[in-house]
């Protein structure tokens, strides 16, 4: 009888190995998935809550080469209920269709984070390329998701 | 035989029982948190609905060099002096919300439904333009009126 209750332990840890790992894989896989869900929970609520408008007057003359060194200058303002940052990589500018590299943002009261309510003044170079005068142009803005355009006339 | 059946199954159980605590909470987390994003972006959209001005008078007298900016809120939300922002001619200005007055009172910073707010700025060229922006973002824009 001794052999029977030998084979019997060894089957007994045995089980006890495979039903634990098992059980650890599952956890684990589980809490890899529950943190990505997390995550994108956090992305989709910040893509919900960011809203910008770009609140410069199309109408006046002033929006390029306004101080006469071919500059596109647009004010953004921030209304939704987010803090955004206002660094170059996080606001995307596209001029007629050109993704434009030579972009400063900044606030306009000299802040660090965008806070709902606060303007930053964004600042295009196309002194490598002006652009011609009496011609319809189109800017786009892109911040967290969230795309604005504004038209005018140079 | 029988302790490793239920001895397997017990451990298997409280596997489960733990991933699933794991997955609820993230799941209740994330749908919580997209939601409330969800009610505070309609709330904002209701305000914005709101929310109208106009602007009454804007006008450059050329004697004494001074800008005045008249704006009324015709809408029903209550806005805030210090959100609100002014370009003239495209030139974003700051600075000027200590000056300004709602209805004659320059301490206050709440401009109610009806109440007008009237800003002055020292100008010595008279200037195109005007544009009011709320934090809305809801805007009023105006030509400038030249007097005197």
């Amino acid at each position: 009888m001794a052999s029977v209750s030998a084979s019997h332990l060894i089957l007994f840890i045995a089980s006890m190995i495979i039903a634990a790992s098992v059980a650890g894989v599952l956890t684990d896989t589980v809490g890899r998935l529950s943190g990505a869900i997390d995550d994108q929970g956090l992305q989709v609520s910040e893509d919900v809550r960011t809203d910008v408008e770009i609140i410069s007057d199309s109408g006046s003359d002033a929006v390029y080469n306004a101080s006469g060194d071919d500059l596109v200058v647009v004010h953004l303002k921030n209304t939704g209920s987010e803090t955004l940052s206002v660094d170059g990589t996080a606001i995307d500018v596209l001029l007629d269709g050109r993704y434009e590299t030579d972009v400063t943002a900044a606030l306009v009261d000299g802040a660090d984070s965008w806070r709902p309510g606060e303007v930053a003044r964004l600042t295009i170079d196309r002194s490598s390329d002006p652009l011609e005068s009496g011609t319809d142009h189109r800017l786009k803005v892109v911040v967290n998701g969230d795309e604005e355009v504004f038209e005018f006339r140079s | 035989m029988g302790f490793s059946v239920s001895g397997s199954a017990a451990i298997l159980f409280v596997g489960a029982f733990i991933a699933f605590g794991m997955f609820h909470s993230a799941t209740t987390n994330s749908f919580e948190r997209v939601s409330e994003a969800e009610d505070d972006r309609a709330e904002d959209a209701l305000a914005q609905q709101n929310t109208d001005l106009a602007i009454v008078t804007a006008s450059h007298n050329a004697t004494t060099d001074v800008l005045w900016v008249n704006t009324t809120n015709t809408g029903a939300e209550s806005l805030s002096v210090g959100d609100t922002d002014l370009l003239v001619d495209n030139d974003y200005r700051t600075g000027w919300a200590a000056n300004a007055t709602v209805d004659g009172d320059n301490a206050t910073d709440l401009w109610l439904p009806g109440e007008t707010l009237a800003v002055a700025f020292d100008e010595s060229t008279a200037p195109d333009r005007v544009k009011v922006v709320t934090e809305t973002g809801v805007s009023a824009t105006a030509e400038v009126i030249q007097r005197g």
